[in-house]
């Protein structure tokens, strides 16, 4: 029994993910004796609806904290991405160009939220707390001027086509599938070596020949990415534009990837856990909807949970 | 002045140059400028009584900022992002304990001072005991608070305000002067003796700026450390009692908005968020200077975006200013 | 041509100068050794070549054309590869992704992680049978011993392939098999005629890997000899200066002689049986009034016991009673109250708070030491005057950060501290370490007037001279043991070298055969 449990500690340091996956399929039996229809493709479906944005964002966060950054202004990208992309579909007249030219405007737009960012950060070497709280109050303001008041409804092939599918696969699955392709092919790259070498031992990295820098800007860039997925896929959800859209996910996002196991001081962990965090913090919505307690228990559970999970980390890690 | 050598000038005169490039000098310049250009624009922004209306609300943000000051100092990557939380929790505990009624105030106001100081302990345990990043441990604290609000309160707003602290913080006490800003400059002069006047105040600078010679000279981090954070709950609370006062009733988020400005008015007061230098002077004029500069924009009519645009760009100058890190290459 | 060529490289950190005007010429092919006291500018000289420091002014000449690196990559690419002494893996990261960080092998522009297993497992090969069976190319970094880390690091360079190759002190933690088979591979480096700087503070591996040798004192190259040219004695003092500046200290109380230990004088501090991480079993007697010295190679026990006793480390057992009072498990605190003082030569690590005004750097000590709630400046700047005085700190005023004084002074800010405080026991570890010559000389002059005054004094220093010149004893330390113990006509450079280099430090027990 000792022997089987000096091994938890080294194991778990490596499969970082493994603590979230545990408390994913926990919550998913709860939710699945307090839901029987929990497991029912239509179900499956809407969960992962609910949960994907959450998890998108996550996985861009997953990144920056990689690198032992971080990135706070991450819900305001998700907001003016959204509303950039709405605004440029409906100038364009809302055909299929105008759509496809609105989801590109709104990938630029991640892309050159994250490339601020990332300037800022690792070029400028500004502290990543404060500049990217600026940068995500600079963000949040141009949504607004972008798109003062929610409203602007997207054609409707755009969100039939989010609720619908393709070749008999929904376009939820679809997406996740493709961003974690991402994710694994991104993990072979030096890219991903070059990142967790510099979140571990920034000099060291340094000193290595590693392009410090640029690998956290790219970083950046990722999350602004990712942002920009997650916002293309609200805006097939609410079929809409809301400059506030964003609001929570950056606290959120660092839930999650916290939760995923990745140390917030960079270097150790992975996306798979960040997935895992934030499909864990989508559940206890679920489960306290279920179990009916009232809808407000939904914070403070989480938030306890959050905490628990932190504590049990350090704890099992200590050995 | 007691016996003088030949330097006496030189000593006055790199005096009077620190003291110009003090951060509460810098920040206060600022401040007057942004009067100034609010009064260029529209005639009456820097009249006293804007002035003391804008000075009142500085000091609600500066009293939270007191307790950022103290755990930004406490290095480590101090930061308490409950602080929002925890104003709310004050101030509906508050509200609720007093009722609207004077006699139950002193009650209220011990009863905040040790909630808000009980939760930043346990904030503090967390962050020395289980070592949770300070970030982490206080967004998770907040949503523990927040959870626990919405139940208490079921989303309603609740509590009164009693007469006198209401009257504290809008009507004028002495000279013109409401009591929320006699108070804040008490609670200034208690927070800056406490830094630079005490051996305590000595140790928290020393286990901000190098933890390791701290621990070698006998003081012990991880206690004053936990600490640190229990006082910042515990200025949280006075603010959350005074914003109780400033608002009469409380709705659950209410303190949230205080929880960046009061960083970022840290920041702007020149403390280092690696911890070890900066203090509460320089706080105090970030304070000013950020509140100043919201009410700027928003006399400025430049809409809640222009606003947010312009209020996130001067930050990023700021930091420009003085926010840089090390570099890699030595 | 010589293949690099370094002139007048200047480099200064705040008020410390680390680099005052370097020159040097590598030749295509050669084992070139620096060898110089700690904080003589060694590591700095290696970084700037390395293109991870920026000298503030200099020249650097690669094949005779000036080049100007602005990050390690470009020196890389360049050719250059460095050994960093305080390493440079990623302790997070697997021995072997850091093996081959930054230039993984690819296939289709994606890491081939087979190829890199392969590769990592070659490079280990080289070292096999040498390095304990739980290295495997997956252990975290983080895991590994020293001698481990060490090793990898070693591979970590010659996998880059350089052209030219600096080594700093790269067989510190290497045992005696390890030692042979990295010196096996730096001959086979040079048989293809590449470039080896090899930093190491063991004279015997300097004469038997070294093709010439320079010194490097105060930041400067002060000789470049053959070492088919030299001898260690020569060697030693192109390195401290002379013998006047390494021992007695110039200008200091007269008679240099280290004043005889007064029989009858109380037993200050007594050491029985004492163990911590490195330390086995150390047992020793301090009297008031005297200097007792540490001695042996860097890293055998010395400075884990000076922190051990001071309870900077836990994981101390064994008896230790302070004028005849017992220190149990102790606590800096409670130590400090004993009457007992810790300065280290580590200033930037356990020193001062360089951002922090030099008064409350004084005043730490007194703090602990006296408690109280209030710190009332003037009184504690009136109360440090004598000492600030004593010291002969140079300051503009009291209230500048440490960070604006030179590393003597700062060390003097160090020494002030615990001056105040009125030790009994005084534990030196190497306090010397990167100050200049008369920084050196005032420190020690106030370490003898303490010693008179009835003060006890341990003294770890790295510096032989520095034993020579102020202990009347000395320990000779290896592997966490006392090994020797010198004193009186014993006590001469010849013993301390023959006790310390004799036993490259191994395991714990080969010395005692050794030694004898
Ligand atoms: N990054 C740094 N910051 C401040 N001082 C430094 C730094 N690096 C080196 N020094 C100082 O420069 C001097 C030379 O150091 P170093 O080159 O490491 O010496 P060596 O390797 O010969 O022991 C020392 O006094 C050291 O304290
Ligand atoms: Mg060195």
């Amino acid at each position: 029994m000792s022997a089987a449990t000096s091994g938890i500690g080294p194991r778990l340091r490596r499969s970082t993910w493994l603590l979230a996956l545990g408390s994913a399929l926990l919550l998913a039996a709860i939710n699945l004796a307090l839901q029987p229809s929990f497991l029912e493709p239509g179900v499956m479906a809407s969960n992962l609806t609910t949960f994907l944005p959450l998890i998108l964002v996550a996985i861009g966060q997953t990144w920056v904290v990689l690198a032992s950054d971080i990135d706070l202004s991450i819900g305001s990208t998700v907001s003016l991405v959204n509303v950039v992309t709405v605004v440029v579909i409906d100038a364009l007249g809302g055909d299929a160009a105008a759509i496809a030219a609105g989801m590109a405007a709104g990938v630029a737009t991640g892309l050159g939220c994250g490339l601020v960012n990332g300037l800022c950060v690792a070029r400028l070497r500004f502290q990543p707390i404060v500049t990217t709280f600026a940068t995500g109050v600079v963000f949040a303001g141009l949504a607004l001027m972008v798109l003062p008041e929610a409203g602007l409804p997207v054609p409707e092939v755009y969100w039939r086509g989010y609720a619908g599918g393709l070749f008999g696969v929904r376009s939820v699955v679809l997406v996740l599938a493709a961003a974690l392709l991402l994710c694994l092919v991104i993990e072979r790259t030096r890219f991903a070596r070059a990142l967790r070498a510099s979140g571990g031992q920034m000099q060291a990295a340094y000193q290595s020949g590693v392009p410090v820098t640029w690998t956290r800007i790219r970083a950046y860039l990722l999350a602004g990415f990712f942002a920009a997925l997650a916002a293309l896929c609200l805006t097939g959800e609410t079929a809409s534009g809301d400059p506030l859209l964003g609001g929570a996910y950056a606290l959120s996002s660092i839930s999650a990837v916290v939760l995923g196991g990745t140390a917030l001081a960079g270097g150790v962990g992975g996306f798979l856990g960040s997935v895992f965090g934030a499909v864990v913090l989508g559940l206890i919505g679920n489960v306290i909807f279920f179990a009916r307690l009232p809808f407000e228990y939904q914070t403070l559970v989480q938030g306890l949970i959050v905490l628990a999970a932190l504590a049990g980390g350090v704890l099992v890690a200590r050995r | 002045m007691s016996a003088q050598n030949p330097s006496a000038s030189a000593a006055v005169r790199r005096r009077l140059g620190a003291l110009a490039l003090h951060p509460l000098t810098l920040a206060l310049a600022a401040a007057v400028a942004l009067l100034a250009l609010g009064e260029a624009i529209s005639p009456g922004f820097a009249s006293p009584g804007q002035i003391v209306s804008q000075l009142t609300i500085a000091a609600l943000l500066g009293m939270v900022a007191a307790g950022q000051t103290l755990v930004i100092i406490g290095g480590r990557e101090g930061i308490d992002l409950s602080v929002g939380g925890v104003i709310s929790l004050c101030a509906f505990v508050a509200g609720n304990l007093m009722a609207g009624t004077d006699a139950a105030i002193p009650l209220a106001l011990a009863a905040t001072l040790a909630l808000g100081f009980a939760v930043g302990l346990l904030n503090g345990l967390g962050i020395v005991l289980l070592r949770i990043p300070p970030l982490v441990m206080t967004l998770g604290m907040t949503g523990v608070i927040q959870g626990a609000l919405v139940i208490l309160t079921r989303g309603v707003p609740s509590g009164r305000s009693a007469p006198a602290l209401t009257a504290l913080m809008n009507q004028p006490l002495v000279a013109g002067i409401p009591g929320v800003l006699l108070l804040w400059a008490a609670v200034a002069l208690g927070v800056c003796l406490l830094l630079h006047n005490t051996a305590f105040g000595v140790r928290v600078y020393a286990i901000g700026a190098n933890p390791e010679v701290a621990r070698i000279a006998g003081m012990r981090p991880e206690r004053i450390r936990a600490l640190l954070f229990g006082l910042s709950g515990m200025f949280a609370g006075l603010t959350g009692f005074l914003v109780l006062g400033y608002t009469g009733s409380v709705f659950v988020g209410i303190g949230l908005q205080y929880v960046l400005p009061s960083i970022v008015a840290v920041v702007i007061g020149g403390t280092s968020l690696a911890g070890g230098i900066g203090g509460y002077l320089g706080t105090i004029g970030g304070a000013i200077t950020l509140t100043v500069l919201q009410s700027l924009l928003i006399t400025l009519d430049a809409g809640p975006a222009g606003r947010q645009v312009i209020f996130g760009l001067t930050l990023l100058v700021l930091l420009l200013l003085y926010g840089r890190q090390r570099g890699l290459r030595g | 041509m010589p293949l690099l060529e370094l002139s007048d490289l200047r480099k200064r950190y705040g008020g410390i100068v680390a680099l005052d005007g370097a020159d040097l010429a590598l030749e295509a092919g050669e084992v070139h050794v620096l060898i110089g006291a700690n904080g003589c500018g060694k590591s700095t000289l290696c970084k700037v070549i390395a293109g991870s420091v920026l000298p503030d002014s200099g020249v650097l000449r690669i094949d005779g054309a000036e080049r100007r690196f602005r990050s390690p990559r470009e020196a890389a690419a360049a050719g250059v590869g460095v050994f960093y002494q305080e390493l440079s893996l990623v302790p997070s990261l697997s021995v072997e992704d850091n093996l081959l960080l930054g230039r993984e092998p690819r296939r289709f522009g994606l890491v081939d992680r087979r190829a890199v297993r392969r590769e990592a497992e070659r490079q280990l090969a080289l070292f096999a049978g040498a390095l304990g069976p739980e290295l495997a190319p997956d252990s975290r970094v983080a895991d590994l011993s020293a001698d481990q880390r060490q090793v990898v690091e070693i591979l970590k360079v010659l996998g880059e392939d350089a052209r030219l190759i600096l080594f700093d002190e790269p067989t510190s933690s290497l045992d005696r098999r390890q030692v042979a088979i990295f010196f096996e591979l730096v001959r086979a480096l040079k048989r293809e005629g590449r470039t080896v700087v090899f930093i190491s503070h063991r004279m015997d591996e300097i004469f038997e890997i070294g093709d010439r040798v320079s010194v490097m004192r105060d930041g400067r190259v002060v000789e470049t000899t053959a070492v088919a040219d030299t001898d260690p004695g020569r060697i030693v003092r192109a390195m401290v200066g002379g013998e006047a500046a390494a021992g007695g200290a110039p200008g200091a109380a007269p008679g240099t002689a280290p004043a005889p230990a007064r029989p009858g004088d109380a037993t200050l501090l007594r050491v029985d049986g004492l163990s911590a991480p490195r330390v086995d079993g150390v047992s020793l007697e301090l009297r008031a009034g005297e200097i007792l010295g540490l001695g042996g190679l860097h890293g055998q026990g010395q400075s884990a016991l000076l922190r051990g006793l001071f309870g900077i480390e836990p994981g101390v057992r064994g008896r230790i009673e302070v004028e005849g009072r017992p220190l149990r498990r102790p606590t800096p605190a409670d130590s400090i109250r004993a009457g007992l003082a810790y300065i280290s030569g580590d200033r930037g690590r356990d020193g001062v708070a360089l951002l922090r005004p030099i008064l409350e750097n004084l005043a730490y000590g007194l703090v602990t030491r006296e408690g109280g709630v209030a710190f009332p400046r003037g009184r504690v700047a009136g109360r440090l005057g004598p000492v600030v005085e004593r010291l002969g700190l140079r300051f503009g005023s009291l209230s500048d950060p440490v960070r604006s004084l030179s590393g003597g002074n700062q060390q003097k800010v160090v020494i002030g501290r615990w001056l105040a405080t009125a030790p009994r026991v005084i534990l030196l570890d190497d306090p010397t370490k990167g100050i200049d010559v008369n920084a050196k000389a005032d420190l020690f002059r106030m370490v003898r007037e303490l010693a008179e005054a009835g003060a006890a004094i341990l003294l770890y220093s790295s510096e032989d001279g520095e034993l020579l010149g102020h202990a009347e004893r000395v320990l000779v330390f290896n592997g966490g043991r006392i090994v020797r113990e010198l004193s009186g006509e014993g006590l001469t450079r010849h013993a301390l070298n023959e006790a310390a280099y004799a036993t490259p430090g191994a395991t714990p027990g080969a010395e005692a055969g050794a030694a004898a």
